[in-house]
């Protein structure tokens, strides 16, 4: 069955195993593709992770001119083709949310491929593996649903694929508030 | 290299995923090389070069389910290290002592003929104690058992303790007060996640054991209930029902105020306490006077916090209480692991699945590490060396008659004491980085200048290998195979990825070629493998009550993991303690303990207005000598710092990345300060993996718990001062 990853950003911990687990693809030439900041750092350690969100209409594939930047049939968009790649760094910014990296000596935009070598055959990818606080999920449209049902939030929105951002994207994320529809126990 | 096929129990988190396969590569299965969680990994060997090139998730392991920390993620990188001692070294000029000067290679046999030579004169003219023996606990059981052995049957000397007293020491002293048995964790962490409260004290748990943080938020997710105890808002603080944020040094009050009202509200198991427990209506009296109030007064936290979370743990069906170092690295932390289990036994909230007591063992073998005869007054099998039946049983394994058994030696910190008076004057070190990782560093550094010899055995050049006049290459942790007890008390297998890298040797290994040098070949030299050790240390661990013997390493294969006890081959071990309410005192019952407060050995003062704490950051294991080598890890956290409320900063009147002085009445340091809301206005902190002049263990106390010896890490008095300021006086 199709599985998405699912961000619970409320989950996050910071402990940036995602990055180091980026590296670890075998595809991904030992350098990390994603992010994790700090929200507020000089008032608490909330962190969040920023992963590609994989939009079904990419605004980083729209923006290049050379089509370097190919959407995989699972819809995970992926890195610039070495061949293609003119090296514009167009994408960088066309992304709304700043994920494609750029490397200045081999002129090349790189980004999350969604570990395409393992979710093409249904494996996770990296960061969703090792992630330890369970901040990346790896989810079935089913799961996901269930949690939008459990998890109630008071601004009444589901905060993914809204309109005003970048359209509809292969990624789901839960925005902080995971707790705010969980009934105690006791 | 074996494919584990089992059948165990699966949880909601177990994801059937077949692991990715690159060409031309095998994947070993194994565990992490850190800390207690000893999350399950593969390692990716080259067949080509027989090389380990990286890692891939485990998801078959059923504790961690593939998940891993960035250490971990990046643990293998250790081993084909650039780093990485290749041959053994000698040091001829001692006054380079304390740097890293003055090395060259030799081979092996001229630094055992060099060892042997020298151990043998320092016992010759000063006695068979004048040698000492310092281990760690973050090597295999069978390392662990072997050193115990090493130490008094081919040393002969009663000197040998181990890191664990930095570790942990108070949690084995506190619950065998109170269950009469030192297992770290009444329950397997397969239950964490459906307990309905999770009380968890002095446990930096984001960080320093991350992946149990999926079953933590479980929990929360359940709608149970999380209650942290802790002076700094930790990532897992951050989110928890009740932040008890108390002042460092008085968890005791804490427990005590929480216990005495559990037991105002009518929360007591009174068939339990009746029936499994003695100290009870000694106990309750002691409690009376920790009132909301009181307990307030001394911990800091608002009354209104510590009854709620009383109501919390006391209404809760079931609840864990869990702690770490936080409440043990005190001059009084047995009495707070004793004090937080008093909430269990009283509630009778223990010996039953999904509730109990655990402590997140710090080190990845600090479980077995400390039951196999490492410490300083124990034998394999957590058998004492002040019982003459206990020796006698172990003399029979090791074939020494039982009057050449060394007495009981003192503790880690107490050894360094006795080679500053020069009662030890030789020293062989392994697995251990006490120049970073002991209170009182300028003692302790001093302590280590002044043995006349000094043998340390480590894969990487330390802080404490600067001390040394020998360096012997050892392997690290995949490059040899052997069991480890993780957190749960679950016997695991590590398995050999790689041969050792360069000239270097296993621990065991080393042991054996000395003992045969030494003249005591005849005890060690039927020792050819690691699993010859292993077999010989079950057969040593049978009969104690951390009984080994029947946890085969076929049977941990098949069973992912065997819980100790598992006293034969047909025993599958025991994943829950107590489950028969039987303790192991003798009369079967557990001990609720009244214990009276007792503040910090140094309380804040006019001169010292601030509590320095010192804990880990998430990218760092313990002294940092692995982990500070690791590029990413690096990355992530180059250096200390110190973290101050912005208060007290604006106080001070010092700025976020400003450098300032950090002093105590032992020393002093430089660090960039940190500004953050999420620590106590009267508490500073600083992460204790960094060594030299950036160590903050230059200014801990060594005051010490009187029956762990753990020294107090987590509270002394300390002061602040801008660097201008300095300057100018």
């Amino acid at each position: 069955m199709k599985k998405r990853l699912y961000l619970e950003l409320e989950n996050c911990i910071g402990c940036r195993s995602c990055l180091a687990a980026c590296t670890q693809c075998g595809g991904h030439e030992q350098r990390n593709r994603n992010y994790v900041y700090d929200v507020n750092p000089l008032v608490n350690r909330q962190t969040m992770p920023l992963m590609c969100l994989h939009c079904v209409n990419p605004a980083c594939a729209r923006s290049c001119p050379a089509q370097a930047i190919q959407i995989h049939e699972t819809g995970a968009v992926l890195s610039a083709l070495v061949e293609k790649c003119i090296g514009c760094q167009n994408c960088t910014i066309a992304c709304p949310y700043g994920i494609p990296k750029f490397d200045t000596e081999q002129n090349l935009m790189y980004k999350c491929d969604l570990c395409i070598d393992r979710t093409k055959d249904g494996i996770p990818p990296m960061c969703e593996s090792v992630c330890p606080s369970n901040t990346l999920q790896w989810l079935t449209d089913e799961e996901i649903e269930a949690k939008n049902q459990q998890f109630n939030l008071d601004n009444g929105k589901w905060v993914t694929s809204m309109p005003y951002l970048e359209g509809e994207t292969n990624v789901r994320v839960n925005l902080p508030g995971i707790l705010q529809g969980v009934t105690k126990l006791f | 290299m074996q494919e584990v096929n089992t059948k165990a129990p699966r949880d909601q988190f177990f994801k059937e995923i077949e692991n990715v396969r690159h060409p031309n590569e095998t994947l070993v299965k194994t565990h992490c090389s850190y800390c207690g969680m000893q999350c399950g990994m593969n390692l990716r060997v080259n067949t080509k070069t027989n090389q380990i090139i990286g890692v891939e998730p485990r998801y078959d392991w059923p504790v961690t389910v593939g998940k891993m920390c960035p250490k971990g993620v990046t643990a293998y990188q250790q081993t084909n290290h650039p780093d990485r001692i290749l041959k053994p070294l000698i040091r001829d000029d001692a006054s380079l002592k304390g740097t890293q000067k003055g090395f060259r290679e030799a081979t092996w046999e001229e630094a055992y003929d060099l060892i042997a030579k020298k151990f043998t004169e320092l016992q010759q003219q000063y006695g068979k104690d004048a040698l000492s023996v310092f281990s760690g606990v973050s090597m295999t059981n069978e390392k662990c058992y072997l050193t115990g052995k090493f130490a008094r049957v081919a040393l002969g000397t009663r000197y040998i303790d181990y890191n664990g007293r930095f570790c942990m020491s108070s949690a084995a002293g506190g619950f065998l007060r109170s269950f009469g048995v030192d297992r770290g964790s009444t329950l397997p962490w397969t239950d964490i996640h459906e307990t309905d409260c999770l009380f968890i004290a002095g446990s930096n748990t984001a960080e320093c054991h991350p992946t149990s943080m999926f079953r933590v938020w479980h929990v929360q997710e359940r709608g149970g209930y999380l209650i942290v105890a802790d002076p700094r808002e930790t990532p897992i603080a951050r989110r928890a029902d009740v932040h008890l944020d108390l002042r460092p040094g008085t968890d005791l009050a804490l427990a005590n105020g929480i216990l005495n009202l559990l037991i105002q509200a009518g929360y007591v198991d009174e068939d339990f306490v009746g029936n499994h427990t003695n100290g009870f209506e000694e106990t309750k009296e002691l409690v009376k006077q920790f009132t909301p109030e009181y307990t307030s007064q001394i911990t800091g936290v608002a009354p209104e916090k510590i009854i709620r979370a009383a109501e919390i743990y006391g209404k809760a069906p079931n609840a864990v209480v869990m702690f770490a170092r936080g409440v043990e690295q005190q001059h009084k932390g047995v009495d707070n692991v004793s004090a937080y289990t008093n909430m269990a036994l009283v509630t009778g909230k223990i010996g039953r699945p999904k509730s109990g007591v655990a402590t997140f063992t710090g080190q990845g073998n600090g479980q077995g590490g400390r039951e196999h005869g490492q410490k300083s007054d124990l034998l394999p099998g957590y058998r004492k060396l002040t019982n003459p039946e206990h020796v006698r049983e172990v003399c029979q394994v090791w074939g020494i008659p039982p009057e050449e058994m060394p007495q009981p030696g003192v503790s880690a910190y107490e050894m360094f004491e006795l080679m500053e008076q020069k009662t030890i004057r030789g020293l062989y070190l392994l697995c251990s980085n006490p120049a970073v990782s002991a209170p009182n560093q300028n003692f302790i550094r001093r302590a280590l200048k002044n043995l006349d010899f000094m043998v340390c055995a480590d894969f990487y050049l330390s802080e404490s290998a600067e001390f040394a006049d020998v360096i012997l290459p050892s392997v690290t942790w995949s490059e040899d195979e052997g069991t480890v007890t993780n957190l749960e008390g679950r016997i695991i297998k590590i398995n050999k990825a790689q041969e050792p890298l360069g000239e270097s040797k296993p621990d065991w290994q080393i042991q054996v070629e000395l003992a045969e040098r030494l003249g005591r070949g005849k005890y060690f030299s039927h020792l050819q493998t690691a699993r010859d050790v292993a077999d010989e240390f079950r057969l040593a661990s049978k009969g104690g009550y951390a009984d080994y013997y029947g946890a085969t390493w076929d049977k941990i294969d098949k069973q992912d993991g065997v819980f100790w006890p598992c006293k034969d081959e047909a025993d599958p071990g025991t994943p829950h303690m107590f489950l028969d309410k039987k303790f192991y005192h003798p009369d079967g019952k557990a001990k609720i303990c009244a214990l009276p407060y007792r503040p910090p050995a140094e309380e804040p003062d006019e001169e010292y207005p601030l509590r320095l704490t010192t804990g880990r950051v998430v990218y760092h294991y313990l002294s940092g000598n692995q982990t500070r080598r690791i590029q990413f890890l690096r990355d992530m956290c180059p250096e200390a710092y110190v973290e101050v409320h912005p208060e007290t900063a604006a106080k001070y009147q010092i700025e976020h990345e400003e450098v300032v002085r950090l002093y105590t009445r032992r020393g002093e340091a430089e660090y960039k300060v940190k500004i953050t809301e999420a620590i106590r206005k009267d508490t500073v902190f600083v992460p204790y993996h960094f060594g030299h002049d950036q160590s903050i263990n230059l200014l801990t106390i060594d005051a010490l718990d009187p029956m762990s010896r753990m020294p107090e890490f987590k509270a002394c008095a300390a002061q602040i001062e801008k660097r201008e300021k300095r300057a100018v006086q």
